[in-house]
């Protein structure tokens, strides 16, 4: 019951801090539409003017899409790097906008102002960066060291087995088990980050330390609770995909489904709030 | 009186050659020019199949053959010195390169070699590597001499034993546990070629097969358990209890390869293609007309069917044999009447690496125990498999050579069957194993799409006709043989018209059953069939490496001025005209009834090397926006070219080849353009592209 009663007060907290939801969601929006722009340009300038372009509306076509990728072909590797690093800078940015997000939530009765948003991200900037990299290690032994061994158990059942069913099964099972180790280890940094904001206190080694016994002490209920987030955020991915499908995609309708498909983003935004606001009243209720 | 002399000689001379070319091929009637007949046993527990093979050859060309070559295909798996190991490591360097694992070599060992009169060959026995480059040490082409010539029209009597060693799941023939797929097991001649020799490639990486026409006898003796299937028909099933074994015999005459599989688990379904049942009377005549053919010509007999099938993939059994109805059916509608009795379709044996391949009248599939119906696997892959029944089966082209005559065509075939038998295919796009088109709408597509999307990007490699292990890779051998000619195929309909086409491959399909033929053939057959030259067709997109595609460049309207500025003569004297009574005139203009008009002017141009010839021309269409249009030829020589149009419109869209014959236009986006831009289309691309973006970002900064 306290982790229902616990998952409630970070419901209630995460609601309080919508705003909050609508920052973040702005800032993934403008930062998207940054990366989209050149890539925009050049699809307009080749397709434009094309006849083509109509058969776009009806959904991905290999004609047009083939000329698409046979004409940029040997610029290929440059469009992966120009997604693919501002995906890290977009980490670094989060590992910023972390300490607004959790020292707004520990400041739940003052009202939200983007200024003392951004005083809590500049705050727990330099205190958060190290905690990421305490997490790289972490990360390493978890799927460098404890993945590889259970990768190995698979690959002894796979390597024997007479039909494909092993195949299906231990490739479900390995991708399962990665989840949620990954959830854990996720959930584990969490907790780390929201001790420090709460403690005030920029001992990452220390919070690290104090979060293993804080942890240990009630590992499945934590854990529960961090899952049961996550559960909401894959219902509402569920949501999104099945109306998405229904959504005609033509004409105006075209801005419903861009409607939709900002409304999921906000979901994400929303769950994330909710995962720590959840993680804050859980430590609080077991603070020792 | 010497001149005329020489004269007379020389009309001698071309009287003889004409008699002596136009003089029948000994035994030019016979299908088959060798028999073979075949006792092999499986030995489950060392993986070895020891054989007796007896081989009679008949001599139908007009040489005297001293010697005999053989394919010893196992022996491509038997050290790192072979043509196709060496071959995939200078493909993919050293590490990645086909690695077979300690104890799991493979190789065939000719233990004796004699004529029925007893005479050991084997003295005069040896390998032999041809072709360039040469990879010393393989060992996939044997050679033994004869101690007389073959003269022509007479048989030679060979008998062989062989022991072979089944190699471990590397290429098409192997075994995995107790499962076996049996292909380029025994040895086998290559095809003598008159005035050439002996036609006996090594095992290359990247080709298949050729050989000749054969009647077939195999005795195959496994473990009791085993379910077998091969090509041909059985025609005897031989237990010995003493031994706990089968011997099965299958036999099959006008055949040119023979491949069989056995496996414990094998679920073996029989079931009958009966064609009254499967194509109605309307469907007859309707093929009889587009093939300008009588009824009674395209009608088709029924054909056993077998699918031997893993338990697992059990409640795909009907998935499997609607598939195979709908190829017996439209090949034999399109391409002519299957001519075997039976058709064996196998669902390789796991980790056999078997899949996918075709053998004369057995084939096998190849599904996953999770597949979505919206998905068209395994259907694709059993329509293509059985359709080189075909296309290397029936018209049976040197594969090592011209691979793009069984590939090429049979990709194209494949798609035109499955496109009237199921439509469009979801893509294949899976998590984990588990098809993503059970949560979500995948885009659905047609063969020829992917395919052209595939083509265009090998085009300026490799010609289609290039020998098959002499592709710049693997990649282009595969894009160029099977993507590239199928959808110049495509092009060549567009040209033709569907049932042209049909017809062409009707005929080249009839004409050469049972025969080997080549590319120039198929072009002869083309020219015949459609009374044009369309040599340059191939010349231009088969033979070279020339990039197709024409495009327009821009599309402009103007008003077209009435009045223009400047001095003019006029009774005698000059008249200046200026731009405020050139105002002024057209106010009155506009004030009448006339109509305004406008010049339209579009520039198409041919950006690609290659370009059409003959009397063939490329369309361009223009649309105004009063909804009128005009329909131009241009020839398509000149890098460019300006088309200017007056009407009292001005043009929406100009556009080039709008009936889309060029399927293999580099550049489809190219082929239109609008005079006005919109943004239609390009927002829903930036829209899902910028939802794709802030996801990733998002997945991005959960991960730390």
């Amino acid at each position: 019951m306290k982790i229902l009663n616990t998952f409630e007060k970070g419901f209630q907290t995460t609601n309080k801090r919508l705003k909050m939801v609508v920052y973040l969601w702005l800032i993934n929006f403008i930062y998207s539409v940054l990366i989209v722009t050149p890539v925009y340009f050049l699809i307009k300038k080749d397709l434009s003017g094309s006849l083509m372009a109509d058969q776009i509306i009806k959904g991905t076509g290999l004609l047009w899409l083939g000329d698409i990728i046979y004409k940029y072909q040997d610029v290929f590797p440059a469009l992966v790097g120009w997604f693919l690093i501002p995906g890290i800078f977009f980490m670094l940015l989060y590992i910023f906008l972390y300490g607004g997000i959790i020292g707004r939530i520990a400041a739940q009765d003052e009202k939200m102002k983007m200024t003392s948003f951004l005083a809590d991200c500049s705050k727990y900037f330099f205190t958060f960066l190290k905690v990421f990299l305490i997490s790289l290690v972490a990360y390493l032994v978890v799927f460098g060291g404890i993945h590889s061994i259970i990768s190995a158990l698979f690959n002894l059942w796979k390597k024997s087995a007479s039909t494909e069913w092993p195949l299906i099964l231990s490739s479900i099972l390995e991708f399962l088990i990665l989840i949620l180790l990954f959830s854990i280890v996720r959930m584990f940094f969490d907790y780390v980050r929201v001790r420090l904001v709460v403690e005030k206190s920029k001992k990452t080694i220390r919070a690290t330390l104090l979060n293993v016994t804080f942890i240990r002490k009630r590992f499945f209920k934590a854990w529960f609770l961090y899952l049961l987030v996550g559960l909401i955020s894959a219902v509402f991915g569920v949501i999104y995909l099945a109306v998405h499908q229904l959504l005609p995609k033509i004409g105006i309708l075209l801005i419903v489904g861009f409607i939709w498909q900002q409304a999921y983003v906000l979901s994400r935004m929303w769950t994330k709030i909710l995962f720590y606001s959840t993680e804050y009243h859980f430590l609080n209720i077991h603070k020792e | 009186m010497k001149k005329k002399k020489s004269y007379i000689k020389f009309l001698f001379f071309i009287l003889t050659l004409s008699i002596i070319s136009s003089a029948p091929l000994p035994g030019a009637e016979r299908i088959s020019n060798v028999r073979y007949e075949i006792w092999v046993e499986l030995d489950d527990q060392n993986k070895m199949l020891h054989g007796k093979e007896n081989i009679t050859w008949f001599n139908n060309t007009r040489d005297d053959v001293q010697d005999m070559w053989f394919h010893l295909y196992y022996n491509a798996f038997k050290n790192e010195k072979s043509t196709t190991i060496q071959e995939s490591k200078e493909e993919w360097f050293e590490a990645f390169g086909i690695k077979i694992k300690e104890g799991k070599w493979g190789w065939v060992d000719v233990t004796s070699i004699k004529l029925t009169d007893g005479l050991d060959l084997k003295p005069t026995m040896e390998f032999i590597t041809q072709d360039k480059p040469v990879h010393p040490g393989d060992q996939t082409v044997m050679r033994v001499f004869f101690p007389e010539p073959v003269k022509p029209g007479e048989e030679v009597h060979l008998q062989l034993e062989f022991e072979s060693k089944i190699p471990r799941s590397v290429h098409r023939s192997s075994y995995y546990q107790n499962s076996y797929f049996i292909a380029q097991w025994f040895p086998k001649p290559g095809v003598y070629e008159e005035g050439k020799g002996w036609n006996c490639h090594e095992y290359h990486l990247s080709s298949e097969f050729y050989a000749d026409f054969a009647e077939f006898t195999v005795h195959i003796t496994v473990p009791e358990d085993f379910v077998v299937g091969a090509s041909g028909k059985q025609i005897k099933a031989a237990p010995d209890e003493a031994k706990k074994t089968v011997t099965y015999t299958f036999y099959q005459d006008n055949i040119h390869d023979f491949a069989w599989t056995a496996d414990p688990d094998f679920i073996k379904v029989e079931r009958d293609f009966v064609a009254d049942e499967e194509v109605s009377l309307e469907e007859y005549e309707e093929v009889a007309r587009m093939l300008q053919l009588p009824v009674e010509e395209v009608k088709l007999p029924d054909v056993k069917m077998t699918l031997l099938i893993e338990p697992e993939h059990k409640s795909q059994i009907d998935r499997h044999f609607k598939a195979l109805r709908m190829a017996i059916k439209y090949y034999g509608l399109w391409y002519g009447p299957y001519p075997y009795e039976t058709v064996t379709m196998v669902d390789p044996p796991f980790r056999t690496s078997s899949g996918g391949m075709e053998y004369p009248t057995l084939f096998t599939a190849g599904t996953s125990i999770l597949r979505s119906k919206k998905v068209l696997s395994p259907e694709g892959v059993i329509i293509h498999e059985f359709g080189h029944g075909y296309w290397y089966g029936l018209c049976a082209n040197n594969e090592f050579e011209e691979a793009w005559l069984d590939e090429g065509i049979n990709t194209y075939s494949e798609g035109k069957v499955t496109a009237i038998a199921y439509g469009p295919g979801a893509m294949p796009m899976s998590f984990q194993r588990i098809p993503l088109s059970w949560f979500c709408k995948l885009p659905e597509y047609y063969n020829y799409e992917l395919e052209r999307a595939a083509a265009i990007n090998v085009v300026e490699l490799d010609p289609i006709t290039t020998i098959s292990w002499k592709f710049y890779n693997r990649g282009s051998y595969a894009l160029n043989v099977y993507d590239r000619a199928s959808t110049c195929l495509y092009t060549l309909e567009g040209l033709v018209g569907e049932e042209m086409m049909l017809r062409i491959l009707r005929t080249f399909q009839m004409r050469f059953r049972y025969k080997h033929p080549q590319t120039q053939d198929f072009i002869d057959v083309v020219n015949e069939v459609t009374g044009k030259d369309l040599s340059w067709f191939f010349e231009e997109l088969f033979f070279g490496t020339l990039n197709f595609d024409y495009g327009i460049s821009s599309v402009a309207s103007k008003e077209k001025k009435k009045y223009v500025r400047g001095v003019f003569d006029a009774d005698g004297r000059k008249e200046e005209i200026i731009s405020k009574r050139i105002k002024k005139m057209e106010k009155e203009d506009k004030k009448s009834d006339d109509k305004e008009f406008y010049i339209t002017e579009v520039k198409v141009r041919r950006f690609g090397e290659a370009r059409v010839r003959g009397d063939t021309v490329m369309k361009l269409k223009v649309v105004f926006e009063d909804g009128s249009e005009d329909v131009i030829n241009w020839r398509g020589q000149e890098r460019w070219k300006k088309f200017t149009f007056e009407k009292p419109a001005k043009a929406k869209y100009a556009q080039i080849d709008p009936d889309n014959i060029w399927l293999i236009d580099s550049n489809l986006t190219n082929n239109s353009l609008k005079r006005k831009p919109s943004r239609k289309g390009i927002f829903k691309v930036a829209t899902e592209l910028l939802f794709l973006i802030q996801n990733y970002l998002q997945c991005a900064a959960s991960l730390i």
